[in-house]
């Protein structure tokens, strides 16, 4: 059944991909001022952050630009990817109640749809690297399966919520709250050793904590990931994606009539 | 081959009373279990569509014709039984699903057109016969929201006929539109029929139906009334229809009537003791059963119940007939017909035969007159109290359905 549903997927590759691609469009206006503008919003809160962090609360960590841009970028990531996966059935009602293809295209390609703001606002990422003449190492090979865990996460994420929201619309204020919470509770601006001892643990049982950590020590700097880190990742993209599948199966049947 | 197969076919809604829309709502109410109503759209449905046939979907608002082609085309899922489609299904619910303002002509044929299943290099072939089809060519790069209504519908429209369905569901979409874009999508729909693609068509309109199915399904209330040949089940939708309400149904507009006939003094004198009165008046269909329903170019037959307290002689009956905006199209009465009554004393009827109704569509009042022909002394007049709606078979236009035939006289006959 699930072989059957990948295939059934890579059929509407097309579909998926124009999707997103509009989507991706509409949402710097379609011009080239909007991708600009888009660009400037992570600079911006990037500098802001280094000045608190950095000067203010006297961090000390190598390279910390480009440790708060990678953080900000991969949270930015889980956060786009699941809000607006999250309204990916509800904001195409129109669609939902007219014609039938798997629900779970429009979850996908609004996945992707993150992605590729994401990938656009790492170049900044890159050319940061550049600039500061950080070394890479062998380590980046972990990256991809690193990133591709973090796309599953989103996804099955994504998938529940989407669901959620087209029967109960208040999933969406519940999803930006947590979201926030998450966000100061995940190593992002700070290191890990900033928690007490006994709540790094407890901190660690977030994959997107784990992520984050094992993408700047393979990427930054050039240390290969920890296999145990790597096997938390792998399971719990499992377990997110299965869940979230469950969920939404259970309620798409409804979808054209609860819309 | 079979290409469609509805077995058992149910399907409820529950509408609740009170709708919990969020989490909140449902863990404030879990104490109290949610009131709702079950609502029957469809009820034990079956029915087979073979290959290259064209099956229309008729009956009444809220007979569940629409909710039947969502669940056929997997949008909505059924309470109980099963459909089954061997190929691939195509469906014209609306035209233009997925457009979006922001994005330009080309974008948007882009993605409808993938909606609709097409492949990406199909898509870039026809982009340029589908603007030019659409008369669009110059606005390629225009946003979608600077167009006109006129011009989106165009543009969807010129899209979904570049798809190459297998299984065709289409439910309205001729609804909208001018004369000219209606014509346009019966000739695509026989392009489609001529190539042996499988049809499933929801419309009120009876002619198309009727010109374009091979069978026809019939639904009232959610049940399936009857399937089968298109004239006999339109016959039976048309002729069947229970009369809700008599024929004189617009009572209290006829009131009115009345009451401003009053005051040209010939209502006058009936009021005060009618000697004899028109009761009422019925239609006849050509099963014999009363209606207001009837197909064009159909017979009919009026009956006028009348009641005479005292003998009256020589009494003339009369009708007038008017289209509902009450233009006179039509007059007679036995007079004029020949037909001399002697008298007539208590109650009875009389009929009016009418072979062919030389009419094409809409609704259409009557009138009847009831005098005494010695010195035209007027007994009773009901002034356009009853009514009748044709339905067209074809697709003449206007009001009069003239039953004619073309006949070619040339020299140089081909």
């Amino acid at each position: 059944m699930i072989v059957k549903h990948i295939k059934e997927m890579y059929d509407y590759r097309n579909l998926i991909w124009q999707l997103a691609w509009s989507e991706f469009k509409l949402r710097y206006k379609n011009s080239i001022l909007g991708y600009f503008w888009s660009l400037l919003e992570p600079m911006l809160m990037l500098i802001v952050l280094y000045v608190i962090f950095s000067n203010l609360m006297r961090v000390q960590v190598e390279h910390y630009q480009l440790f708060l841009l990678l953080g900000i970028i991969l949270w930015g990531f889980l956060s786009r990817a699941t809000t607006i996966g999250m309204f990916s059935i509800v904001g195409r009602a129109s669609i939902v109640k007219k014609i039938y293809f798997p629900r779970d295209i429009f979850v996908v390609s609004s996945c992707i749809t993150a992605l590729l703001m994401s990938i656009f606002e790492s170049l900044i990422f890159i050319i940061f690297m550049v600039f500061f003449r950080v070394p890479i190492s062998i380590n980046l090979v972990y990256v991809p399966f690193i990133l591709f865990f973090l796309f599953i996460i989103s996804f099955g994420l994504s998938l529940a919520l989407s669901a959620l929201n087209v029967f109960y619309r208040d999933v969406q204020f519940i999803w930006q709250v947590l979201l926030q919470v998450g966000y100061f509770a995940t190593p992002i601006l700070y290191t890990l050793d900033v928690f007490p001892k006994n709540l790094q643990g407890f901190i660690l049982l977030n994959p997107i904590a784990r992520i984050i950590i094992s993408a700047r020590d393979t990427i930054i700097y050039s240390s290969p990931a920890k296999i145990e880190d790597l096997l938390f990742m792998f399971l719990s993209s499992i377990v997110f994606l299965l869940v979230g599948y469950i969920i939404f199966s259970r309620l798409e049947p409804r979808f054209a009539e609860e819309i | 081959m079979t290409a469609i197969k509805v077995e058992h076919l149910h399907k409820t809604f529950r509408i609740p009373h009170q709708k919990r829309t969020t989490i909140f709502e449902t863990l404030t109410g879990v104490f109290k279990p949610p009131t709702y109503e079950t609502f029957h759209a469809l009820r034990d449905i079956n029915f087979t569509v073979e290959e290259g046939e064209a099956l229309g979907i008729i009956g009444e608002n809220g007979s569940g014709k629409s909710t039947l082609l969502k669940i056929i085309a997997n949008i909505l899922r059924p309470s109980l039984g099963s459909v089954t489609a061997l190929k691939k299904l195509t469906p014209f619910l609306e035209l233009g699903v997925g457009f979006q303002p922001d994005l330009t002509a080309s974008e948007n044929i882009k993605i409808y057109a993938t909606i609709m299943g097409m492949q990406k290099r199909e898509i870039n072939d026809k982009l340029d016969d589908i603007l030019e089809f659409a008369g669009l060519k110059n606005f390629r790069d225009t946003k979608l929201k600077n167009f006109s209504s006129g011009m989106q519908v165009r543009l969807a429209f010129s899209t979904a006929i570049q798809t190459n369905p297998e299984i065709l569901l289409m439910d309205e979409v001729l609804a909208v539109g001018d004369m000219e874009f209606q014509q346009k999508c019966l000739d695509v729909l026989n392009e489609y029929r001529k190539k042996g693609i499988t049809i499933i068509f929801v419309s009120h309109d009876l002619g198309a139906v009727r010109r374009f199915c091979d069978k026809v399904l019939l639904l009232n209330k959610g049940r399936q009334v009857a399937i089968g040949d298109p004239t006999e089940v339109i016959d039976r939708y048309v002729y069947s229809k229970v009369e809700t309400s008599p024929s004189n149904n617009n009572e209290p507009e006829s009131n009115e009537n009345k009451l401003q006939d009053g005051k040209d003094g010939l209502t006058c004198r009936q009021i005060s003791g009618k000697i004899a009165e028109i009761v009422d008046v019925s239609f006849y269909d050509k099963f014999d059963h009363a209606n207001t329903n009837f197909n064009s170019l159909d017979p009919m037959k009026v009956r006028i119940f009348y009641n005479s307290k005292e003998l009256v002689e020589d009494p003339v009956f009369g009708i007038a007939l008017y289209s509902e905006r009450g233009k006179h199209l039509f007059g007679t009465n036995t007079y004029l017909k020949n037909y001399p009554i002697n008298s007539i004393l208590g109650s009875g009827y009389i009929d009016l035969l009418i072979e062919k109704i030389p009419l094409q569509t809409g609704k259409f009042l009557m009138t009847v007159d009831l005098v005494q022909s010695k010195d035209y002394v007027p007994l009773d007049h009901k002034d356009k109290q009853y009514s009748f709606s044709v339905i067209p078979t074809g697709y003449e236009e206007g009001i009069l359905g003239l039953s004619c035939s073309w006949l070619l006289n040339s020299e140089r006959a081909i």
